[in-house]
C-alpha cells in the first residue's frame, strides 16, 4: 500500500481521528516553536543578557554558581 | 421534389367556422383591401401598392370558392423531419474531436492528491490552533501581575526574633497578619478541641503548617475590625467592635463572626530562618 493511502487510512479518514490529530499537533507544535524561538533568541543574543553576565556583579550567584 | 409544391393553409384564428379539412372558411375575405391613409405614415405605408410586389409564378395567396389557399412555386428548404434543421449555416466538419483530451492533465495517483489535499487544511488548521492559543495566553498574560508587584506583595519575617509565646502583629498587602509563636500548652489546647463542633469547624492541623507557628490574617471576619491578642474567653483573640471571640488556633468560638480567621498563603524559608508571606 501506497505512502498517501496508509496516510489517508490512518489519519484524515475519520473526522475525529483528524482533529485529534490537528490539536494534539498543536500542542507539540507550539511547544516546539517556543523552544526553538527561545533557543535561537538566546543564541543570537550571546553574552548580552542578564543571566549570562549576571556572575560579573551578583557575589551571590556567583557564589551559587561555584 | 415531392415538396416544392407544398399546398399551405394561411393559419388564422379559429374565429371562423372551420372546414373539415382544418381549413377556416373565409368566403367573404377582400384581398384588395387596403388600410386608410395613415397621414403620419412616411412615404411608406399600407397606401398604396408596395413595391417589392412577389411575382405570381413564385406563388402567393388567392381565393378559392370557400377557403383561403396559400400556394408557392419556388424551391424553398424542406422543413420536414426527414431534413436536420441546422442553427446555422455552415456545414459541421466530419470527424472533428468533440471533446479535448485531458488524459494528459489527469493525475495519475488519486490517492496521493488526496492525501495532500487532506494534509494541508491539517497542517493549516494545525497552525491556526496555535495561534490561537498563543493569542489567548498572551492576551491573559496581559492582566497577571508585574514582577515589581509581585515583589511588593511578599513579606519576610525573621522567626528567630520572635520569642515563644508572643505576638508579632506585621502589615502586609495593607492588612495586619498575626504571627503566634505557640508554646506547646497552646499546642495541645487547640489540637485537644473538638472542632467538629464549631461553627466553622476546621482542625488545626489543617490551619498551620508547622504547629508552633501560627499565622493568619488579624481582620475579623465579621466587620473587619482587628482583633485583641491573647484577650477573650478562650485564651486566643478578642475583637473589641462586636465581641467575637477566637480561640489559640483563631478559630471563631463566640460572638457574631462567622468564619475563622484567614490563613494566607505563606512559606517557611529554614536556610535563613524565615517565614515568606504571600
Amino acid at each position: 500500500m501506497a505512502f498517501s493511502t496508509t496516510l489517508y487510512n490512518t489519519f484524515f479518514q475519520r473526522n475525529s481521528v483528524f482533529f485529534s490529530t490537528v490539536f494534539a499537533g498543536a500542542f507539540v507544535f507550539g511547544i516546539g516553536f517556543d523552544t526553538g524561538v527561545t533557543a535561537f533568541y538566546d543564541r543570537w543574543n550571546r553574552g548580552k543578557q542578564w543571566k549570562d553576565i549576571r556572575h560579573k556583579y551578583s557575589e551571590t550567584a556567583a557564589e551559587e554558581a561555584e | 421534389m415531392a415538396f416544392n409544391g407544398l399546398k399551405k393553409a394561411v393559419t388564422l384564428t379559429p374565429s371562423v367556422r372551420t372546414m373539415p379539412s382544418g381549413v377556416p372558411a373565409a368566403p367573404l375575405l377582400n384581398l384588395a383591401a387596403r388600410a386608410p391613409a395613415d397621414p403620419h405614415a412616411h412615404g411608406h405605408g399600407a397606401s398604396g401598392p408596395r413595391s417589392d410586389v412577389v411575382p405570381r409564378w413564385s406563388g402567393g395567396i388567392s381565393r378559392s370558392s370557400s377557403s383561403l389557399v396559400s400556394k408557392s412555386y419556388t424551391t424553398l428548404p424542406s422543413t420536414t423531419p426527414f431534413t436536420a434543421r441546422f442553427m446555422h449555416t455552415s456545414v459541421a466538419v466530419k470527424g472533428a474531436p468533440e471533446v479535448p483530451d485531458f488524459s494528459h492533465y489527469r493525475a495519475d495517483d488519486t490517492d496521493s492528491n488526496r492525501a495532500l489535499s487532506y494534509f494541508m487544511v491539517g497542517s493549516f488548521g494545525l497552525v491556526t490552533a496555535s495561534v490561537a492559543k498563543s493569542t489567548v495566553t498572551e492576551f491573559l498574560k496581559t492582566m497577571s501581575a508585574s514582577a515589581d508587584v509581585l515583589a511588593l506583595a511578599k513579606v519576610e519575617v525573621e522567626l528567630a526574633t520572635i520569642p515563644e509565646g508572643k505576638n508579632v502583629v506585621i502589615k502586609w498587602r495593607g492588612k495586619p497578619v498575626f504571627i503566634r509563636h505557640r508554646t506547646q500548652a497552646e499546642i495541645d489546647e487547640a489540637r485537644g478541641t473538638k472542632w467538629q463542633s464549631l461553627r466553622d469547624p476546621e482542625s488545626d492541623e489543617d490551619r498551620v503548617k508547622r504547629p508552633e507557628w501560627l499565622i493568619m490574617l488579624g481582620v475579623c471576619t465579621h466587620l473587619g475590625c482587628v482583633p485583641i491578642g491573647e484577650a477573650g474567653d478562650y485564651g486566643g483573640w478578642f475583637c473589641p467592635c462586636h465581641g467575637s471571640h477566637y480561640d489559640i488556633s483563631g478559630r471563631t468560638r463566640k460572638g457574631p463572626a462567622p468564619l475563622n480567621l484567614e490563613i494566607p498563603a505563606y512559606d517557611f524559608n529554614d536556610a535563613e530562618g524565615k517565614v515568606i508571606i504571600g
